[in-house]
């Protein structure tokens, strides 16, 4: 469901992530130095974060958070 | 009360999008000294790369002809673009494109990357986002801008009538931020109303939302953009992150042909066919030529779908695929709508306010959008030009004070949601605003009866749920002020599609269903006046009128339903 998950164990903490992100999804966590995902409610799967992620840490999947509902 | 950061600067950007990165560096390149804020991530950020995947560009040397070019938009546009600003952006476009090859910018020119040449006179080459997106920013960063991150500016400051700075506020610490600039140029337009599974919500319509707040003039809202997608259950592929502009044949439940234009136009055949009771509509990829299912693979993989592979998409197989409707809804038309410039330098009404990009309504494509490729190129073109108006402006200017009064209004209209315990959340406000006005018989097919009933709804929304929203913390804050921004652009949107009573382009009135020419040969324009929202209608020059002598059918040679 929308970004699904950061790997911890890839995860440099460069905060490229956080920079993609257009709506603050993604931040960074001051304990660990990691990007965590914060608020996965507001995620519009652009993708932008898996595919800027150096460490190919990251994976978005297809589907929203609040799933599409068509006409029939 | 929070830490205050003060900012000085001589031109101040809000926005760094496209738009907001040539407008800034066009400030600096005269020697001043220009601040770009954004919400995210300036060079990344904006409605351009969330949509664009070309560029469009005028160069004769490629067979292009201006006249066929301007004639072409001049139809499309149902003749009331401003045609002033469609030659701007035509005769620019190509220095613009120099500006972006000279930072370092590769555009394939090859025979099919000119995406649209078979079908439309124009040149449209393609672009990639993330090869573009880091030059922008590496180019204001080697120009010498100031860049503040994500900080989300909620207001403009106004003074003695003139626009001096912004205030704002970031998303990683309580600070507040005053910027005092001599110029600003606000890039941060174009509204959609989040909605889910469209790759464009942080499209807010903050710019025409502030701008309308310190008394700009905003026009044609009442165009929506048509974006559609793929369905499969998920969006199947992006043509455009997000749109249609890529195939052309639709089949219907019964089996029948939906029939647009052609491939590269997504007007409102599909909503019709959807109105008609005759969804759903596949997207039949069976249909099409081997050609043609090759050059849709060759854009999949240009558009970074990571999406189309996750959920096994590939045209090459061929199927069927559900389209909804509404997919970029909320959307007004692409450069045509926004705050209206008042000269060619993207100067409003304010002095010291310009605008650029999608916040800027110079109108260029009319009541339609024509292809991919022309809003990043509007853009550059106006964000080039706000640059330099802001920068004239600001050689001139005095230095900005701002009144203790003043400020501390703002203060306080910046954190009431954080003081407001009870109340609502902005994301329930925002789906109340999705679900009331994202269906496709309020935005595409519009009725009186409906823009009236949902106009109630949304005064509501603005009387009673937003001087009530409530944020927790700065992430919230911005989400109260962002709902904020969508409830005004949705009462803009609303109330230009009352006035408008006829159908034009993407504007399409079931309760009016023909073009009335002259009587709308004119473009909407709004205001705030004493808390209330005044519209005008400000006719388009004679001189740009059709030939009237020519018949209706002729003149337009699309047809709406019932007209």
């Amino acid at each position: 469901m929308t970004i699904e998950r950061i790997d911890p164990e890839l995860c440099n903490g460069c905060g490229i992530c956080v920079n993609s992100c257009p709506v603050d999804v993604i931040r960074m966590d001051k304990e660990s130095q990691k990007a965590v995902i914060k608020y996965p409610e507001e995620c519009m799967c652009c993708d932008y974060c898996e595919l800027d992620c150096p460490q190919d840490a990251i994976y978005v999947s297809p589907e929203r958070y609040v799933p599409h509902m068509v006409a029939w | 009360m929070a830490i205050e950061n003060v900012v000085e600067t001589d031109v101040l950007v809000i926005g760094g999008s496209i738009a907001g990165c040539f407008a800034a560096i066009k400030a600096r390149e005269q020697g001043l000294d220009v601040t770009i804020v954004d919400k995210a991530y300036a060079g990344k950020s904006g409605a351009g790369f969330a949509a664009g995947m070309g560029y469009m560009v005028f160069n004769p040397e490629w067979g292009l002809d201006l006249d066929a070019c301007m004639k072409a938009i001049n139809i499309k546009g149902e003749y009331i673009n401003n045609r002033e600003w469609t030659e701007i952006v035509f005769r620019d476009s190509w220095a613009r494109y120099q500006d972006l090859l000279s930072w370092g910018a590769e555009f394939p020119v090859e025979e099919d990357t000119l995406l649209v040449k078979d079908f439309l006179p124009f040149g449209v080459v393609r672009i990639k986002r993330r090869k573009i997106t880091p030059l922008l920013r590496s180019q204001t960063v080697k120009s010498g801008i100031k860049i503040i991150d994500r900080v989300m500016v909620n207001d403009l400051l106004k003074q003695d009538g003139k626009v001096v700075g912004a205030i704002g506020f970031p998303m990683d610490s309580e600070e507040l931020y005053i910027f005092k600039a001599k110029a600003t140029v606000l890039s941060a337009g174009y509204n959609s109303f989040k909605p889910a599974g469209a790759e464009i919500c942080s499209l807010t319509g903050d710019g025409e939302a502030m701008a309308y707040r310190v008394g700009a003039e905003i026009t044609c809202k009442e165009f929506p953009d048509v974006g559609n997608y793929g369905m499969n259950p998920y969006p199947a592929w992006r043509g455009g992150r997000g749109s249609r502009a890529c195939f052309r044949y639709y089949t219907d439940a019964y089996g029948q042909e939906v029939k647009t234009h052609h491939q590269y136009e997504s007007d409102l055949t599909l909503e019709f066919a959807m109105h008609a009771g005759r969804g759903p509509i596949l997207w039949d990829i069976d249909s099409a030529t081997p050609e043609e299912v090759d050059r849709m693979r060759k854009r999949m993989q240009h558009s970074d779908a990571l999406e189309s592979e996750r959920i096994g998409f590939d045209p090459g197989h061929g199927g069927k695929f559900l389209q909804a409707g509404g997919g970029a809804a909320g959307a007004p038309n692409a450069q045509t709508a926004g705050v209206w410039p008042v000269n060619t330098k993207c100067a409003t009404s304010i002095p010291g306010l310009y605008v650029a990009g999608e916040c800027c309504g110079t109108r260029y494509l009319g009541a339609y959008h024509p292809a991919p490729g022309f809003g990043l190129t509007g853009s550059s073109v106006t964000g080039s030009r706000a640059g330099l108006g802001a920068a004239e402006y600001a050689q001139q200017a005095e230095e900005p004070v701002i009144g203790d009064k003043e400020l501390s209004v703002l203060k306080r209209i910046t954190y009431a949601p954080m003081e407001h315990k009870g109340g609502f959340s902005p994301r329930w406000v925002t789906q109340v605003l999705q679900n009331t006005m994202i269906p496709y018989f309020v935005l595409h097919i519009k009725h009186e009866k409906r823009l009236q009933a949902v106009l109630t709804v949304i005064e509501f929304l603005r009387d009673h749920l937003v001087p009530k929203l409530i944020a927790r913390d700065n992430h919230e804050l911005r989400l109260a002020h962002e709902t904020k921004n969508m409830v005004l652009n949705a009462e803009m949107i609303l109330r230009c599609s009352l006035l408008r009573t006829e159908s034009r382009g993407q504007h399409y009135r079931e309760d009016y269903p023909r073009r009335d020419d002259p009587a709308w040969l004119a473009w909407v324009k709004l205001r705030d006046e004493q808390g209330q929202m005044k519209l005008e209608k400000v006719p388009i020059p004679r001189e740009w009128w059709p030939d009237l002598s020519q018949p209706y059918e002729e003149r337009y040679p699309k047809r709406f339903p019932g007209e």
